[in-house]
């Protein structure tokens, strides 16, 4: 009978150095190696893209045993190789098809630069501009390039990238009636570009980050106007990798909870003979096969082009918010040896929470699919309602109010 | 006393009550899966959880173990009549948990025949039946699956109520000396628990929770409608952050749900990937999982008043659905039994 049909570890090396890769927050060079020999960038692609067109269950499954094997080095390179290299598919041509099979095949690192420093849910708070290179002549043919200022943070890559694609304003000559937003594609190799790493909770090895960019140079070919709303659709690539991030860390921290059930004796027994523990398990079995579910039928329904916002978006608030109590409960298994540095369920609690958060949190999600059930748009008021009602005071007390102040 | 919705002679109603009897014997011969999609569309439409299982009752619990087991002449004998709604059968929710609980009916060899006694509750449709599935215990605990017609000498059928899903009629089923033939049983004598057991407990996990689909759907549409009507704080309720939140949960428990049953009952189709019998583990975590999120979804929607009542029937019909099937009792256990390898 059946009884597995998620992943198991597909990358044993990598795997074997998870631990190291996020003691050191950084991903080891042989890491890269091994995913480039196993053809992984190349899963998300068409032939044509110069990938090797697998089916949506397979780029799943795979997808899912590199983030069980190690959650960090899954999201960075599928950030570069799945999102950034589909944005490039999309939105570039023919020029940037070098730039796609480097990424694919793992030779070079992309990030994806959208929010900045301020409210990241909100991109009206976004602020990097692209602007016609002036005085003309920098990056490329006199007057023909464009040039990038502002500040992205909380980028994943960010301290390593080669290059980002970047959402950015575009100031629009007179004229020009043009989407407001583009799409960059900046050489992050270039003296107008400063980057910082920022330490984190979980996803250590993960690099991340801030790009500066000071009048940094973009050729005119790699500055793509973009209507914000058509990008969303290519954003859930992103969401997508996170939820998937998130079912690997939880089916890893399942296994591990089984593993120690089966080995840990208390009061005269393996911990998976109390029912209190067995509860634990098949409650996360449970809610693990949900999210894969869902993950599945949205990748497949993304893969064949259909629109898939909404369902993407349920995924990866289900997907991440479960992959969070999965490796509570797991933490809880391991007792005291669960809260000990170094441990796997230690880290992969650390781990799960980032996903709730990145590639945007859960209740900005929880909007997006309100819209979709016809609710409307989101409406932003300021919070004045209550005090009106009479609700917001004190009540008097049993004897009313004569005795006040007695 | 009929289940109209089974009974009606139309085309769809036949459907209803056939759909997973082959077509040569008259049914609809739809695959386990399109049974299911009839069955979240029948939840949706009819707004009636306890319906719902009625019909689940007859076209799934009575009707597979006899498709699955029976005799050619079992299968051409009850199928048909099955199918077009002629005769209904009926199942106790209470014998689909295999040896879970105590038998409440033994059965004793009494030279070519074999004596049924004892008696059953909580059977699903049983004032209506025809014919009831029925599992006994022989004295040294070994159990036989029987068909058991209900003009049987020695049966008796009371109605009973039942607080929850009054709609699917149900009773109470007592057999006093009840003497059968070896035409009776259903599958290998004292085998049971190896062969009819096994399929009515996943089939119970499974096809009960696609009427309930249907009806979570149903209440989010109508609490979508009530955001879009309703006012609170002088603002419609549509533009209220926590009824737009819970409203997305709703959906996303439906969807979540609706994955893991389509997974489970396209096995009754194919199998699994790696063997051709549906597995017991995507039955149960199919059940557990679509209890939790009935109970949250009807929870969510409790405020709703429409005007056939549908949010306080689902309400209390919840509780009940989460209870049966063993409850998360035996679910938990027998999930975990597969997951650690144990039980
Ligand atoms: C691991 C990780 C990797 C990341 N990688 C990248 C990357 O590669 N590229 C990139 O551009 N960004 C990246 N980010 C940044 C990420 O996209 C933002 O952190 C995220 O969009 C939320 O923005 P914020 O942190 O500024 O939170 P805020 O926008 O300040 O939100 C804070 C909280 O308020 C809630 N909230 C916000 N708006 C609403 C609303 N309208 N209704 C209800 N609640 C709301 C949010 O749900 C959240 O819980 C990454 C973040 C993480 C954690």
């Amino acid at each position: 009978m059946l009884r597995i049909d998620h992943p198991r570890t597909a990358h044993p090396g990598i795997a074997a150095r998870a631990a190291d890769t996020d003691t050191t927050g950084h991903i080891p060079a042989q890491n890269w190696k091994e995913l480039a020999d196993a053809g992984y960038g190349a899963l998300f692609h068409s032939d044509e893209d110069g990938g090797s067109g697998a089916d949506s269950d397979a780029q799943v499954a795979a997808m899912e045993a590199l983030a069980r094997d190690c959650p960090s080095t899954y999201w960075s390179a599928t950030v570069s190789s799945l999102l950034c290299a589909k944005l490039i598919a999309t939105y570039g041509d023919s020029t940037h098809r070098p730039l796609l099979h480097a990424l694919i095949s793992g030779r070079r690192l992309a990030a994806f630069g959208v929010v900045e420093t301020a409210a990241g849910s909100d991109a009206g708070t976004y602020q990097t501009t692209v602007r016609p290179a002036s005085p003309p002549g920098s990056a490329g043919p006199a007057g023909t390039g464009f040039t990038i200022t502002g500040e992205k943070s909380r980028i994943t890559n960010a301290p390593n990238a080669d290059l980002a694609v970047v959402l950015a304003r575009r100031e629009r000559a007179a004229g020009d009636d043009g989407p407001d937003w583009c799409l960059a594609f900046v050489d992050l190799h270039q003296p107008g570009v400063h980057r910082y790493a920022i330490p984190h909770m979980g996803l250590r090895g993960m690099p991340w980050g801030g790009l500066v960019f000071t009048d940094a140079l973009v050729a005119e070919a790699d500055v793509i106007p973009v209507p914000l709303d058509e990008l969303s659709e290519g954003m859930t690539w992103g969401w997508l990798l996170v939820s998937v991030a998130a079912i690997g860390i939880a089916e890893s921290a399942l296994a591990a909870s089984v593993a120690h059930a089966g080995s840990r004796v208390s009061f005269g027994r393996p911990l998976a003979h109390m029912e209190g523990v067995q509860a634990q398990i098949a409650l996360s079995r449970a809610e693990i096969d949900a999210a894969r579910l869902l993950a599945r039928r949205a990748a497949a329904e993304r893969t064949a082009g259909r629109p898939a916002r909404s369902l993407i978006a349920m995924l990866k608030i289900y997907a991440t918010e479960m992959a969070v109590g999965v490796t509570e409960r797991a933490v809880q298994i391991h007792g005291a040896t669960g809260v000990t540095a170094g441990h796997e369920v230690e880290r992969l609690y650390r781990d799960a929470q980032m996903n709730v958060i990145g590639a945007f949190a859960s209740n900005r999600l929880r909007e997006l699919v309100a819209e979709n059930l016809g609710l409307g748009p989101a409406v932003y008021a300021p919070f004045d309602w209550v005090r009106s009602t009479g609700l917001a005071q004190d009540p008097v007390g049993l004897n009313g109010p004569s005795l006040e102040g007695t | 006393m009929a289940i109209p919705i089974i009974t009606a002679p139309t085309d769809a109603a036949t459907r209803l009550a056939g759909p997973l009897v082959p077509l040569d014997l008259g049914g609809g011969g739809l695959s386990a899966a399109e049974t299911c999609e009839l069955l979240e569309a029948f939840g949706e439409g009819s707004r009636d959880p306890g319906l719902g299982l009625a019909a689940v009752a007859h076209a799934v619990l009575a009707t597979v173990p006899m498709r699955a087991f029976g005799t050619p002449d079992q299968r051409r004998h009850y199928l048909p009549r099955m199918a077009s709604g002629e005769w209904t059968g009926a199942v106790s929710l209470l014998q689909t948990q295999g040896a879970s609980l105590a038998p409440t009916v033994n059965a004793q060899r009494a030279e070519k025949n074999w004596i049924l006694d004892g008696t059953v509750d909580l059977v699903a449709g049983a004032p209506a039946a025809h014919h009831f599935l029925v599992i006994a215990a022989d004295p040294d605990g070994e159990r036989t699956a029987f068909l058991v017609d209900r003009d049987t000498p020695g049966l008796q059928v009371e109605p009973t109520g039942s607080g929850a899903m009054p709609s699917c009629l149900w009773g109470r089923l007592t057999v006093d000396s009840c003497r059968l033939g070896d035409d009776a049983v259903l599958g290998t004598p004292r085998a049971a628990a190896r062969e009819v057991e096994p399929l009515l407990a996943a089939l119970d996990w499974v096809f009960t929770c696609a009427p309930w689909i249907g009806v979570m759907r149903a209440l989010l549409g109508d609490a979508v409608a009530d955001a879009r009507d309703r006012h609170r704080f002088g603002r419609p309720l549509a533009h209220s952050q926590s009824v737009r939140l819970d409203l997305a949960d709703m959906a996303v428990q439906c969807e979540l749900a609706a994955g893991m049953l389509h997974r489970a009952a396209a096995e009754f189709d194919v199998g699994t990937r790696s063997g051709a019998r549906p597995s017991y583990e995507h039955a149960a975590t199919t059940r557990l999982f679509t209890a939790a999120a009935v109970r949250s979804v009807t929870a969510a929607a409790a405020h709703l008043h429409s005007a056939d009542g549908l949010a306080e029937r689902a309400h209390r019909d919840a509780a009940f659905f989460a209870a049966t099937g063993g409850g998360g009792e035996v679910l938990r256990a027998v999930v975990a039994a597969s997951v650690l390898e144990l039980g």
